[in-house]
């Protein structure tokens, strides 16, 4: 066994202290890259939030002047702080892709997938720190070309985050040419940051594990990022084609996506729409990673079925590439086709199934702590339920021709995107917070935060099932103009309170987190006795990660080992002698 | 775990301090090209369904392409002669890499390799200019013109990012030798992607070209 012990790195650590410049703007440290894509992915946030509240402002009270802030607005949005058709769907635009493509991936893959994957696999860090850097600035790049849109002729674009052609295509439909053109380069851009991140995540995982870190002993959070990575890099530069063929579509008179000259409105659905259910996928995976590492922790049990957890997350990426046509079933696509592909999304249900199952076989009998990540963590199982659950109404054809222009699949979408993603991120930041930052956040405020999302989420958005089967149809400005949504009016209000009290409890987790920072360092290496190998160093952890190459003897999740003192073992820690370990 | 399964040395050693090993950057230009390959897939697809999902299959009847009223003539004996000299330009680089391998400079297949490249990128501005003088363009022609500009632009922008890496190689190999036996890892790495972008050449060619 003599091999096993950890051996010096021949590395003298002669790094002078960085200036500013090299410490905060373009570093090469992926913990410091993590932290950019933290903070700029959070302002993100509450631009998302901010144009979100606008959208429920417009729909509880249409046509009212928009109180506080409606001054502000610019014209093509709003007339005398009221919301102009025009610009509603401007809003609804911009909320959807800023939150997609800003919030939820930078939030889960860039943040907290650049923070952990070394971390956790015992690098000192990424493969390609340099490409890691450029991923970052390329990301903010692009949300500038995307922000740019509100101050261009005609204004931002208003053709839903999906920017269906052939509404899309031709500046004489839509009137906002250049601003559905910065749309495009925008979301261009971001592939590149996105595909150079995964290309990086992919390298990392597979070449820089440490000495004993098997594939299969692996926190899930790896597994996720892995896997989310791969569907990254095969899924994202399909959008980038379309979103090529878009931008040549606006400026240079072809006719990829418009009639007039023999092109297919529909190839832009399914170019999008390959890329976009990966996607759903790419936004949900690494949540079910962060989920699974706080709720073992918590529960103070090894994950239940991790083999089968790692094979089921395989499962959902494989079969994600082969339901983008669910999307598209009011297309009118022929029958036995979208039965197909209605078939393989039903298929889906079983590996999320088999993820529940498993997340409550592990919480089972445990010794829960009802820490706010654990609250979050199961906060997030259970969203995730109600919105997988929708979702399967959605899959069957008959039902998704009756439902899919309508309010529910708003709902269906923000449960897993909200109460799914969200959760799980704001799960993560109560978790590893302390090993970003050195410091503990107030656990008083965190179960504030929590109690005031959870009610404030379910209040704004499950009212919109009832909305969507009563006939409220999406991506419209102004309900009551309906006679048939009259009386579903008082709904939308409550929906539009929810989400107003949901914008302002989410400056309960930003107080907290300044009220962190404003303190003494305070975290402990291990403060929530955890056994991944972030944990095992000071927290934040120094220059290089980990002062000695970590080995590492078994799996991630044995907590409560029988006949052991302490209810964890490190990863870096071998079993003592006659203990049975759970996983090898 | 059994210790015989742990290397001796470890990538991770390397990593850390900007430079990743020759396996992980071999590795990494892998899965780049990869999505490359997608990107290239999306393009193609979406021409798939245009010319043939949509337009019909030259079997069934109505089928024209060129569409009816676009009149085109590729120049493809030109470009059959263009393509030898890109598939060519493979072979060639190769020679650079043995050459290399074997502890010479390769600097004469490059040079080689990068005149092959520029010749072949020759031939595609003239035609794109030959077809500009037809009326051909890329609003005119309808999905004909779109697909063709698009998707050869699209390889003429790839054929040229290779070019500026072969001539950053060339530079960097006379002014600092830095390709020996022992180590080669952009070389070697430039030398994936030059292959690359042949490969998809003959997809283009064949699909664009040929069929």
């Amino acid at each position: 066994m003599n091999t096993l012990t950890a051996r010096e790195i021949p590395h003298v650590d002669d790094h002078a202290e960085p200036g500013f410049v090299r410490k905060y703007l373009w570093t090469y440290d992926h913990k410091m890259i993590g932290l950019q894509y933290f903070w700029t992915a959070l302002a993100f946030l509450f631009l998302g939030g901010g144009l979100a509240l606008l959208v429920r402002y417009q729909l509880g009270w249409p046509n009212t002047s928009v109180p506080l802030i409606g001054w502000l607005l610019p014209s093509s949005v709003a007339s005398e702080g009221a919301i102009v058709p025009g610009g509603y769907n401007m809003l609804v635009t911009m909320h959807a892709t800023v939150m997609v493509f800003f919030v939820v991936m930078p939030l889960l893959i860039g943040a907290f997938g650049n923070f952990l994957i070394p971390l956790q696999i015992g690098a000192r860090d990424m493969a390609f720190p340099l490409l890691n850097e450029l991923s970052y600035w390329l990301y903010v790049l692009s949300g500038c070309v995307l922000l740019a849109a509100f101050f261009v002729p005609g204004g931002a674009p208003g053709t839903g985050w999906t920017a269906y052609a052939p509404l899309s295509a031709d500046g004489a439909y839509n009137g906002t040419r250049i601003g559905q053109s910065l749309w495009g380069v925008a979301i261009f851009i971001n592939g590149l940051s996105s595909i150079a991140g995964a290309v990086n995540y992919i390298t990392t995982v597979v070449n820089l594990r440490c000495p004993g870190m098997t594939m299969f002993r692996m926190p899930l959070t790896i597994w996720a990022l892995f896997i989310t990575a791969v569907l990254l890099v095969l899924a994202v530069p399909v959008l980038s084609a379309a979103a090529a063929m878009l931008f040549c579509d606006l400026n240079f008179g072809t006719s990829f996506f418009k009639p007039s000259g023999g092109g297919q409105p529909l190839l832009w659905q399914h170019l999008f729409w390959f890329f976009g259910h990966p996607e759903v996928y790419i936004m949900i995976l690494p949540a079910m990673g962060l989920a699974s590492e706080i709720i073992s922790v918590f529960s103070r049990k090894p994950i239940f079925g991790y083999r089968a957890m790692v094979w089921a997350m395989v499962a959902i990426g494989f079969l994600g590439f082969v339901v983008w046509g669910h999307h598209m079933f009011v297309s009118g696509m022929n029958i036995a086709l979208s039965a197909g592909f209605s078939v393989s999304t039903m298929l889906i249900a079983v590996p999320s199934a088999i993820k529940t199952f498993n997340w409550m076989g592990t919480v089972w009998r445990g010794s829960i702590e009802f820490t706010t990540a654990m609250c979050f963590a199961l906060g997030f199982v259970s969203m995730f339920v109600i919105g997988g659950l929708s979702g399967i109404f959605m899959a069957s054809t008959p039902v998704d021709l009756f439902v899919h222009h309508t309010y529910f699949i708003v709902a269906h979408i923000h449960y897993v995107l909200f109460g799914g993603s969200l959760f799980a991120v704001f799960g993560a930041i109560y978790f590893w917070f302390p090993k970003m930052f050195g410091r503990m956040l107030s656990e008083t405020l965190g179960k504030l935060h929590f109690v005031v999302t959870f009610i404030c989420f379910n209040l704004a958005f499950f009212p919109m099932h009832n909305l969507g089967l009563g006939g409220m149809m999406r991506r419209i400005a102004d309900p009551p103009v309906y006679e048939h949504l009259k009386q579903l009016q008082p709904l939308n209000q409550i929906s539009s309170v929810g989400a107003i009290g949901l914008g302002f409890a989410t400056f309960l987790l930003v107080w907290n987190m300044v009220a962190a920072l404003r303190r003494r360092p305070d975290a402990p290496a291990n403060p929530w006795h955890a056994n991944t190998l972030e944990w095992t160093v000071p927290s934040p952890p120094g220059h290089g990660n980990f002062p000695v190459t970590p080995t590492v003897y078994h799996g991630p999740y044995e907590y409560s080992v029988p006949g052991m003192d302490q209810d964890y073992l490190p990863q870096n820690q071998p079993a003592p002698e006659g203990v049975r370990l759970a996983a090898h | 775990m059994n210790a015989a399964s742990i290397p001796h040395t470890h990538p991770i050693e390397e990593a850390g301090h900007g430079r990743a090993t020759p396996e992980a950057s071999r590795f990494g230009m892998i899965i780049f090209l990869a999505s490359e390959a997608m990107l290239f897939a999306g393009l193609l697809g979406g021409y798939f369904i245009l010319r043939w999902a949509a337009n019909g299959f030259p079997w069934q009847p109505g089928h024209a392409w060129p569409p009816d009223g676009v009149e085109v003539h590729l120049p493809w004996r030109q470009t059959l002669a263009a393509t030898v000299f890109l598939v060519g330009s493979s072979f060639t680089y190769h020679a650079a890499e043995v050459a290399v391998r074997k502890g010479r400079s390769g600097l004469f297949w490059l040079v080689v390799t990068l005149a092959l490249g520029s010749v072949f990128i020759g031939f595609q501005v003239y035609e794109w200019i030959h077809l500009h003088h037809e009326g051909l363009w890329f609003h005119t022609g309808g999905i004909y013109g779109s697909s063709f500009f698009v998707i050869t632009g699209f390889h003429g922008m790839h054929v040229a990012v290779g070019l500026a890496l072969i001539a950053w190689v060339i530079l960097r190999q006379v002014f600092t030798r830095c390709y020996t036996p022992a180590r080669h890892v952009s070389l070697n790495n430039v030398g994936l992607y030059w292959h690359f972008v042949d490969v998809v050449w003959i997809f283009v060619f064949t699909l664009l070209y040929l069929v």
